[in-house]
């Protein structure tokens, strides 16, 4: 493919005025997202100020043959909005615009570019709130929510995007703009947002989203317990859930990532092999009951301590602590590598077993943060950048995780998407079949593979054109040949 | 329509007869147990591919509240199964039928309010597709980021693009106690007013119903013993104001306020609709109702915004109200669907075609290019 030509770049500036940057040294700020090792400077960048600049630039790069990027706040983990060479990558800060709050209907409508917190930070006043909550929220923007299906601490009781979008304005890959989902629930056909939600802008490209706002829970209790174990833990979160209680989040730590948020934010908690932090929401009748139960399993399965955070302020203290667990890392290691895998919740003591043999085995150190609620793990491992062959060292050592993951059936990411980094692994998760099936529904979105190439799909796939009803060849007839 | 249905005992024998379809041009058209297989008539002459065989595989991941459940189970012999460990799937559609038909319909009932649909619940997937395949996606965590979600795009999909031949869902653990609430209001205003206000964060029902032209709103809370007596109490007293009057029901009088309600619709000879707006709108749809010359009954998830519509009468009269209700409904962005109706009905209420109709058009043309199966639902 060739560089983008002026004559390409000129008409490029007509689509989005004011919004090209060609300029080699600024396009150098795009050429990665929060994961950094993975680089690419974009043949161009845009930063579109409209609905309809989107629409005419995607136009453009599809009349043209050029691929496109979308990026939101450029904080995905897996190098989703990783720039093409020579595509155009479509930055989508300047859409940050709050468009409608209709609090009667718990529903919101904004732009992509508009910040995870702003939402609920503008709604806030009327008791209501966006469920979501990825431990970037205060950076991401809701157009990567959308396309990676960000979940959060809370999604084990709330769920994830995809369960909070109702409908999105897009512009599919041949420019053309269309809804998907309604307003009303229920939309009518297929269940195309069900499918565009996670499919990380290989579909099309976001220009507006109409989410769901949910009512702030009447009460919030916080436990913070600490365990002589992780078996010990992961215990008392089985027993939780035996006694029927979902609660809104169950984060775990352990010793390496509890002493690494002590040095940065000092949240004080127990310096035990785990702690525990569990969080009830709801009414006030039900949290206090169900609280009860939640404290006293937590004691008989062994907790060493046990602090209840009854007011907000406690409760943003242990919040930090767990939230500055990967920054943290910092503090005592001079680099490290975060994974994100799942496991069934039931298979968290036999993986975590592994993991710890893979410690003493490799000679790095690996911290565990996860959302024991869910299988979400998150191993952090150190390494020195300035030793030779440690940072490979490392890639290999959060590759081997990832096969424990699959082995224990569970999925190679929760929720930091697949992007440039895992595509790879998609087949050891995936057949064949189920890869040409997803396949099907890219062709379907965008036949021509303008949108995020290379991305999701572990191998580079054209689509064939399919006019009119389907014949069988008479190769296929006689079983001799498959078509895709 | 061909007489007897082709009934798979295997994943693969599904897809090997749907390739064969592919090839010689024949029409199939999935089915379950039949239980909804009206609301979306095939006008082609299509064979049965049924599920009720598919009954081999089930799983149950007590400890991770996840269950793999084949095509063909019913939910009633899947929940009876799950509340062994004290879990179930958390869908109460009035008529349950099989797993397959409850995925392809995406069908949900009172307790949507809390747990959602199908689409909400599904983590995993299998199906059959009619290039001989049978293929996955998803898994069986919940949480699961990896590939396109085809498990919700099979959700609803009326069997557009394959046979479902087993799902994994996400579980809830069995409530420890329920009851409900049931008021008794002068109007539609009151009776909506009165939802929204109890279906609130200090309150939290699994389900508020709203039963029309009775004016009846039924609110359950299902949650540990002492908080559902509380809660019960406390919506009691906030409903007492706007209420003509209030009582609360638990144990068998419960079960059967509740069985009521779920066939209220079921026993009536009719056209039964589904209309979906915005929850403000849902008032001024009754006053549509009202002007209405036909006999009307309504259930509705009360705050969700969602009714479900039996009329009797007159079938001019019918037309007027459904053509009528779809106008409205586009107004409040929302939109009508007609379940059970007969072919004249449907041909003489035309609903607005989707705006991502070619989408969807498109998906379908990728995973069914012989056209073995019905055409997208609702994708006009």
């Amino acid at each position: 493919m060739a560089p983008l030509t002026p004559s390409f770049l000129d008409q490029l500036r007509r689509a989005a005025p004011g919004g090209v940057i060609d300029d080699a040294v600024e396009r150098l700020t795009y050429e990665s997202d929060a994961l950094v090792h993975l680089r690419a400077v974009p043949g161009a960048v845009v930063l579109p100020s409209s609905a309809a600049e989107v629409q005419a630039v995607v136009r453009l790069c599809h009349a043209h043959g050029v691929p496109f990027v979308a990026r939101g706040h450029g904080t995905g983990l897996s190098g989703g909005a990783l720039p093409h060479p020579e595509g155009v990558l479509i930055g989508l800060a300047r859409l940050n615009r709050i468009l409608d709050v209709d609090i009667a209907n718990l529903r919101v409508s904004v732009e992509p570019g508009v910040t995870n917190l702003d939402i609920t930070r503008r709604v806030a006043p009327f008791g209501c709130y966006y469920a979501p909550d990825p431990s970037s929220q205060s950076v991401c923007s809701i157009g990567g929510n959308i396309a990676e299906n960000s979940g959060g601490a809370h999604c084990l009781k709330y769920g994830f995007t995809v369960h909070h979008v109702l409908e999105v304005d897009v512009v599919l890959p041949d420019g053309t703009a269309t809804t998907i989902g309604s307003a009303a629930l229920d939309s009518p056909g297929l269940d195309l947002l069900g499918v565009f939600i996670g499919s990380e802008g290989t579909l099309g490209v976001v220009t507006r989203a109409t989410l769901r706002l949910l009512r702030r829970p009447e009460a919030v209790l916080t436990l913070l317990a600490g365990f002589d174990s992780i078996d010990t833990a992961g215990d008392a979160v089985s027993s939780i859930i035996r006694h029927g209680i979902v609660p809104a989040a169950v984060e775990m730590m352990d010793r390496l990532t509890i002493d690494a948020a002590e040095a940065a934010v000092q949240p004080n908690f127990p310096t035990t092999a785990a702690v525990l932090i569990v969080e009830l929401d709801g009414p006030d009748v039900e949290v206090t009951d169900l609280f009860s139960t939640v404290e006293a399993v937590c004691r008989r399965a062994g907790a060493v301590t046990v602090e209840v955070a009854r007011d907000p302020a406690q409760r943003d203290r242990i919040w930090k602590g767990r939230k500055a667990a990967f920054a943290a890392m910092g503090r005592i290691s001079p680099n490290y590598y975060v994974q994100d895998g799942v496991v069934p919740r039931t298979k968290l003591s036999e993986v975590l077993g592994r993991i710890r043999d893979l410690e003493a085995r490799s000679g790095l150190r690996i911290g565990n943060v996860f959302h024991a609620g869910d299988g979400n793990l998150h191993p952090l491992i150190c390494y020195d950048g300035t030793v030779a062959g440690q940072a490979e060292h490392a890639e290999q050592v959060a590759s081997e995780i990832l096969q424990y993951c699959i082995d224990a059936g569970g999925a190679i990411t929760g929720e930091h998407g697949v992007g440039a980094d895992k595509k790879a692994y998609m087949s050891k998760m995936f057949a064949p079949a189920d890869l040409d099936a997803m396949q099907l529904v890219r062709c379907a979105f965008d036949p021509s593979g303008l949108s995020n190439p290379g991305k999701l799909f572990p191998t580079p796939r054209l689509c064939g054109e399919v006019p009119g009803p389907y014949r069988a060849h008479p190769a296929e007839r006689a079983g001799l040949a498959e078509r895709f | 329509m061909h007489a007897d249905p082709m009934l798979p005992a295997t994943a693969d024998d599904a897809a090997a007869m749907l390739r064969e379809a592919a090839i010689t041009g024949a029409a199939l058209r999935p089915g379950g147990q039949g239980t909804r297989t009206h609301w979306r008539p095939d006008p082609r002459e299509a064979r049965i591919v049924g599920s009720s065989r598919l009954v081999d595989g089930f799983e149950h991941y007590a400890g991770d509240l996840v269950a793999t459940v084949p095509a063909g189970m019913t939910l009633i012999e899947a929940n009876s199964r799950l509340a062994a460990a004290g879990q179930w799937l958390p869908l109460d559609p009035p008529r349950a039928g099989s797993i397959g038909g409850l995925v392809a319909t995406n069908d949900s009932g009172p307790r949507r309010l809390r747990h959602g649909t199908p689409r909400d619940l599904i983590v995993g997937i299998e199906v059959a597709l009619t290039d001989g395949r049978v293929v996955q996606a998803g898994g069986r965590v919940v949480k699961n980021v990896a590939g396109y979600d085809l498990s919700r795009l099979f959700c609803g999909s009326y069997g557009s693009l394959g046979l479902v031949t087993r799902a994994t869902f996400k579980l809830a653990p069995l409530p420890q106690a329920s009851c409900t609430v049931v008021a008794q209001f002068a109007d539609a205003e009151a009776a909506l007013a009165a939802a929204a206000v109890v279906d609130g964060p200090s309150l939290t029902p699994s389900s508020v119903e709203m039963q029309a032209p009775e004016w009846r709103l039924l609110v359950r809370f299902e949650t540990s013993e002492a908080a559902a007596a509380l809660m019960a109490e406390g919506a009691s007293a906030l409903l007492q104001r706007r209420a003509a009057s209030v009582a609360i029901v638990r144990d068998s009088q419960e079960a059967e306020v509740w069985r009521d309600h779920a066939h209220r619709l079921a026993t009536r000879r009719g056209v039964l609709l589904k209309v979906v707006v915005l929850p403000t709108a849902m008032s001024r749809l009754f006053a549509l109702l009202s002007d209405a010359r036909v006999h009307w009954s309504v259930s509705g998830r009360a705050t969700l915004g969602v009714a479900l519509l039996a009329l009797q009468g007159d079938d001019a009269q019918i037309v007027t109200v459904a053509r009528g209700l779809t106008q409205y409904a586009r107004e409040h962005r929302g939109h009508v669907s007609l379940l059970d109706a007969a072919d004249a009905m449907r041909a003489a209420v035309p609903l607005p075609a989707s705006p991502a109709a070619a989408v969807m058009r498109a998906i379908k043309q990728r995973f069914d290019p012989a056209q073995v199966l019905p055409g997208v639902p609702d994708g006009r």
